[in-house]
């Protein structure tokens, strides 16, 4: 028995030479030109998967949102600025209001002033959808105010009416002094684009999962655990069928992958040319990866 | 080492890995030339393992393969692996996964022992017509001997001889140890021999 080790053999030669024989190079040419032609289609497809969502990163990253907190604060500027209340005040019992109707005219104009100062009313034109559910909020908020504020009492008096005595549910300032100052303040433009974003940027499940796709290509962990939120659309696929899960896996990023996982990413869903999340980890071999994805120990 | 029908890569003094990372890199030639170095002998070792009656997935499962390497660039480590490990690495996890698809059972390495020592006792016929392919007859022969060996012993064998890859090489992407893929081939070689040498007399 002879060895037959890593050594040349004559049945190597042999078998080489039959494939050689059989090799049908008009086939050969057919199979490069449609697997050249499949890599570079794949290839593309990928890089726009990739680059769409980072095109909209450029659009609200840093800069953008600056922009944004910007536009919201100056416009709720404008807003409160605008903010007059109407003179709404509350209607007086019956009685009382006998006895008004006969000095009112002369001393109406001199008290509205100051009872306009006091009394907060609906805003009259929001400028935005922004501001007008900020308003509309704040509006809420003071309602107990004015209603529980007592009605002015009937003066006589022709000059300015005084403050009226403080109540234990009227604030200090009125609500529109302490609106304003909000406003003013540099926190009211740090908040502004929280929610300048909420109500602005289109949260629609197309946009999530491009995103969510985008960042598990990149292997971005942050930016994959805000996303993942409950409901988020994990398994939505690509024009190519190419899952959020699918990306990670082909760029190798176990972390990721493990990530996806355990907010419940299928991996045996396929793209369109039939291949699974499972069946890519498979190719790679890495058994890190394996092993994020649950199919190593 | 030695890389039969991988002339083209002995020739060309860019590294495959060099190759690999300029199509990561969008060059749209690089990954022509990696495919034009491994292009057949990957294709023959996925036709060969597939064996005659699933022959029909080999096209398929070529395409995988190379989109797989076009898809997977970053994963490939020069330090841990030539491309040609890496590349048929793929592959044959390629060829497994069709299997399992497809419910076919993978014969598992037993069947190493299963060839018995019969076949090893066959003599080394050296350099005879047996070994000299002189007719597409002979040829298709050959092949077909090639595909009824045991799958484990056959991928070793291809990627041997056809492949160029070294037993280093094959014991890592099979996962075996260097002795176990280096009797596989041992098995393999014999046991050609002992179908090939049935045939010849068969036809005398």
């Amino acid at each position: 028995m002879s060895d037959h080790g890593p050594a040349p053999d004559p049945m190597d030669k042999a078998y080489a030479q039959a494939e050689a024989m059989l090799d049908d190079e008009a086939a050969g040419a057919a199979r490069r030109a449609r697997v050249l032609g499949a890599v570079a289609r794949e290839a593309q497809a990928s890089t726009s998967a990739v680059s769409t969502p980072p095109g909209r990163r450029l659009a609200w990253g840093r800069g953008g949102w600056l922009a944004a907190a910007s536009v919201a604060g100056v416009t709720a500027l404008v807003a409160i600025q605008l903010y007059r209340p109407a003179v709404t005040r509350p209607e007086p019992p019956a009685a009382e209001a006998s006895v008004e109707a006969a000095a009112a005219p002369a001393i109406a104009p001199a008290r509205e002033p100051a009872a306009a100062a006091r009394a907060p009313a609906p805003p009259r034109a929001p400028t935005s959808p922004f501001v007008a559910s900020r308003a509309e909020m704040r509006s809420r908020r003071d309602d107990p105010v004015v209603v529980a504020s007592p009605p002015p009492p009937p003066s006589f008096q022709t000059a300015p009416a005084a403050a009226p005595p403080p109540s234990p549910v009227t604030p200090p300032a009125s609500a529109d002094a302490v609106t304003a100052r909000r406003a003013a303040s540099p926190l009211a433009a740090a908040r502004a684009p929280s929610a300048a974003m909420e109500a602005s940027v289109p949260a629609s499940p197309a946009v999530s999962a491009a995103r969510l796709r985008a960042a598990a290509a990149a292997g971005r962990i942050a930016e994959l655990t805000a996303l993942l939120t409950p409901g988020a659309p994990v398994d939505a696929p690509d024009d190519d069928g190419e899952t959020a899960l699918m990306m990670t896996v082909q760029a190798n990023h176990p972390a990721a992958a493990a990530l996806l996982r355990r907010h419940g990413a299928n991996l045996d869903l396929k793209n369109r040319a039939g291949v699974s999340a499972r069946d890519m980890a498979a190719s790679i071999g890495d058994p890190d990866l394996d092993r994020a994805l649950g199919l190593a120990p | 080492m030695q890389r039969l029908g991988l002339a083209l890569m002995e020739d060309d003094a860019v590294e495959d890995a060099d190759l690999l990372r300029a199509h990561g890199a969008g060059d749209p030639h690089a990954f022509a030339r990696l495919y034009d170095r491994y292009e057949r002998a990957c294709f023959q070792f996925i036709r060969r393992l597939l064996g005659a009656a699933h022959g029909d997935a080999a096209e398929d499962l070529h395409q995988e393969t190379w989109i797989a390497v076009s898809r997977n660039v970053a994963g490939f480590d020069p330090a841990k692996a030539s491309f040609a490990a890496w590349l048929f690495t793929i592959a044959r996890h390629k060829t497994f996964d069709h299997f399992r698809r497809q419910k076919i059972a993978v014969l598992s390495s037993a069947t190493d022992s299963a060839l018995g020592e019969t076949a090893m006792m066959v003599p080394d016929p050296g350099q005879t017509p047996l070994e000299q392919v002189q007719s597409r007859e002979r040829a298709e022969e050959i092949v077909a001997a090639v595909e009824a060996l045991p799958l484990e012993q056959r991928g070793v064998f291809v990627m041997f001889a056809q492949g160029g890859l070294s037993l280093e090489e094959i014991a890592q992407i099979t996962g075996v140890a260097l002795e176990t893929a280096k009797s596989r081939l041992r098995y393999a070689r014999a046991k050609l021999r002992q179908s090939l040498a049935g045939e010849r007399s068969a036809h005398v």
